[in-house]
């Protein structure tokens, strides 16, 4: 009897309590007035964006709205475009998101972004890089902000390099040589890695002897990997693959620090971010090779007549969810990311800060200057709201596979076409 | 020890001696339970029926409906999306790719169907000959192999094969001393159709072994005896006394592995990631996701999806009508 009174007196104490904790609550909500307070997920993709940008957003954001919290949850680059697809239009929307600059146009198109064309000038307004503001810009209308840019740079063995005679290229046709006089004076070793799938870094082939992906005329787009200028540059990619890459011919371009310091590749054309991941320190969760910094050099791409070769500017974009359940703290979160503090972050992390005045934030180190000599001559895939289709559907990848396996360069061209132009036609 | 089995058998071929008589008075209870409750059955149905009404039949009128539609990115968005009548199925219907796709689909079904059955008839019998110790062995074995999640496995699977610094690779290197530096396992189709078809085997043995090993504890040890003194072989005792005692079980088991096999995602869409060409190695489920998320073409990859559904249909009504016909016999 007595153990009963005692569990009723407990219960009765813990839900006075449990009432009054909500009492406290609710009238410690209201004393806060109309801010209404939210948790802001903001999607970041793969590990470009870095740490020590990531904690300041995170700061700024919740002191500027206290009550508020931010939410960064990593996304990966492969399969984003689905991704985003599903979860932009479902009712638990995050509220940021980042998209890579050739796949905004499927989504500014579809009316997946908050419009932010009020927003143009305190956002940095001319500042901004033009190209990527034409990304993110769709009938008039600004949906997705610049968010960084990054140039591919061909980062290499000094002692590789200096044990065969060589000198770093200065034409696209030297490096191509350099590339297979390596490989076949280091056996199991790539000249130039090249993985199957790794299509963006053969577009500077196609565009350095005239070629284009695809052309556009009025609302017709034609696919031109089949243009005798493509196939020559096509040719050079296949030689490559074949003469001077011992890389996988299926294999992707994720993680080519692994090869690269395990000593097996000698030439490495990849974004400037790379280099953080070569250098990281040997007991991070993603081990480089720190002890390699004094060997490790780079270079921008050289053009087929000398130069900077057009390289592929990849990057994002950064936009507000459309179903966003608070555009304005999202919008406030975007601002903190445009903000010069932060893109000076980015931009000491070597990636090219969406604002060109901050381009001097690079610093003046080889990889700085190697970055402004490739994004000075950097050029973007076909503006068409349907070119992250193609993108998603894989046929590159298949078509730049089959070229690594020895496949007639100019036959598979010819179906590339018909597929490319099958998408971005319908 | 001989009596106490003895005496549990007879008391099971008792049992199963008092089943008519029990169905007797049941019958006689019948009618008097319907007018007692006429609806009930009704009204213990309906939570099911509701439930999966919601959760299964509305998606698939909205696919139905999808696949007749023009619907593109920006419908998912909130634009309208035009009936189009049937362009979508003639355009499924008159790509070679679709066929080649259903092809290889069936192909690689059957092969996974075949290999599993095979191998999980074997472990099942090895399981009802060896000893406690290793029968439990065994079962953990088969239990962590099925507990595994698919993408996981895939990926650990993907690991031993990978190109460069592949276990397989290395293996084959050391024992065979023939030059496997660097062999990709799934740049070639029918390769990588042996990876894939290792890893979807890997993961259904378990639920064919157990199913198979439970079913073999309800063959009667005298019959196996008995044959077993009028000369049968261990062959034909699986033949002839085995497999027709368990053939009710077989079915079933064969169909769902069809079923499951016929639609199989996540292996080939993970495999997919790590190596090969997408073109001559997606299977129906893929080819789906490529369709409508990778290209953005739902109202297409609706109209394969419904094809894909009255396959499934076509093999489950075989299978109901089984286990409809077991219920009755």
């Amino acid at each position: 009897m007595r153990k009963k009174t005692l569990a009723v007196t407990a219960l009765g104490v813990t839900a006075a309590l449990a009432l009054a904790g909500c009492a406290g609550g609710s009238s410690s909500g209201s004393d806060q007035g109309s801010s209404d307070s939210a948790d802001i997920r903001v999607w970041l993709n793969g590990t470009d964006t870095p740490d020590a940008a990531r904690d300041y957003l995170k700061t700024t954001f919740e002191s500027e709205h206290p009550g508020s919290t931010l939410t960064i949850e990593e996304q990966f680059w492969t399969g984003l475009v689905d991704k985003l697809t599903t979860n932009l239009s479902g009712s638990d929307s995050p509220d940021v998101v980042e998209v890579g600059n050739t796949q905004a146009a499927a989504f500014t198109s579809a009316g997946a972004f908050l419009d932010l064309t009020d927003k143009y000038d305190e956002l940095g307004g001319d500042d901004l890089l033009p190209g990527f503001v034409e990304a993110g810009t769709y009938d008039g209308s600004f949906y997705a902000a610049p968010y960084y840019s990054g140039a591919r740079l061909v980062f290499y063995k000094k002692d590789l390099l200096a044990n065969a005679g060589l000198t770093v290229p200065t034409t696209l046709d030297q490096y191509i040589s350099n590339g297979v006089a390596l490989a076949q004076a280091n056996p199991g070793v790539s000249g130039i890695y090249f993985p199957g799938q790794d299509w963006y870094n053969a577009l500077p082939y196609i565009w350095e002897n005239g070629g284009e992906i695809a052309t556009q005329d009025g609302d017709t787009w034609t696919s031109s990997f089949s243009s005798p200028e493509s196939i020559a540059g096509l040719e050079q990619v296949q030689e490559v693959m074949t003469q001077a890459s011992v890389a996988p011919k299926d294999g992707n371009e994720t993680d080519p620090q692994v090869p690269f310091c395990e000593g097996t590749v000698a030439n490495l054309s990849a974004p400037s971010w790379v280099k953080g991941s070569i250098l990281a320190p040997a007991d991070s969760d993603a081990p480089g090779c720190p002890d390699q910094e004094a060997n490790l050099g780079v270079y921008a791409l050289p053009g087929k007549d000398g130069g900077a070769a057009h390289v592929f500017a990849g990057g994002s974009n950064i936009a507000v969810a459309a179903k966003s359940a608070h555009p304005d703290l999202a919008t406030d979160a975007l601002e903190i990311m445009l903000s010069d503090d932060y893109q000076t972050i980015l931009g000491e992390n070597g990636l090219v800060p969406a604002k060109v005045s901050l381009a001097s934030t690079l610093g003046t180190d080889d990889v700085a200057t190697a970055i402004a000599e490739a994004a000075a001559n950097a050029k973007l895939t076909p503006a068409s709201p349907k070119w992250a289709d193609v993108e998603a559907s894989g046929a590159l990848q298949d078509f730049f596979v089959s070229i690594a396996q020895g496949g007639d360069v100019k036959s598979l061209a010819k179906e590339l076409d018909a597929k490319i132009d099958g998408i971005l036609n319908s | 020890m001989t009596s106490s089995v003895m005496l549990v058998r007879e008391h099971e071929s008792g049992g199963v001696q008092e089943l008519p008589l029990s169905t007797g008075p049941k019958k006689k209870r019948g009618p008097s339970r319907a007018k007692a409750g006429r609806f009930t059955p009704g009204v213990l149905l309906l939570p099911a029926l509701v439930i999966l009404a919601v959760v299964i039949g509305w998606p698939l009128i909205q696919l139905f409906v999808m696949s007749f539609q023009e619907f593109g990115r920006a419908q998912v968005f909130g634009a309208d999306a035009p009936f189009v009548g049937f362009d979508n199925y003639a355009r499924v219907l008159g790509d070679p790719q679709f066929w080649a796709v259903l092809v290889r689909s069936i192909l690689f079904c059957l092969a996974n169907v075949v290999t599993a059955m095979v191998l999980g008839t074997l472990v099942a019998l090895l399981m009802n000959r060896v000893n406690r110790f290793f029968k439990v062995l065994v079962s953990v074995g088969l239990l962590l192999a099925w507990a595994m999640p698919a993408l996981t496995a895939t990926i650990v699977w993907g690991w031993m094969f990978d190109t460069q610094y592949g276990v397989v690779n290395y293996l084959l290197e050391a024992v065979s001393g023939q030059d496997f530096t660097n062999h990709s396992w799934l740049i070639d189709p029918f390769s990588f159709f042996v990876v894939a078809t290792i890893i979807v085997t890997w993961g259904a043995v378990p639920f064919v072994a157990f199913t198979i090993f439970a079913g073999l504890t309800q063959v009667p040890d005298e019959v196996l005896e008995a044959s077993q003194l009028d000369g049968a072989g261990a062959w034909q005792r699986f033949r002839l006394i085995v497999f027709p005692y368990l053939r009710s079980i077989f079915v079933v088991v064969i169909i769902l592995q069809v079923i499951w096999d016929l639609r199989v995602f996540t292996q080939i869409f993970a495999l997919q990631g790590i190596g090969g060409i997408k073109e001559q190695t997606s299977t129906l489920g893929v080819y789906i996701y490529q369709t409508s998320l990778g290209k953005g073409d739902y109202g297409t990859g609706g109209a394969i999806a419904v094809i894909m559904v009255l396959l499934m249909v076509a093999i489950s009504i075989f299978y109901v009508r089984r286990s409809l016909k077991e219920e009755e016999s």
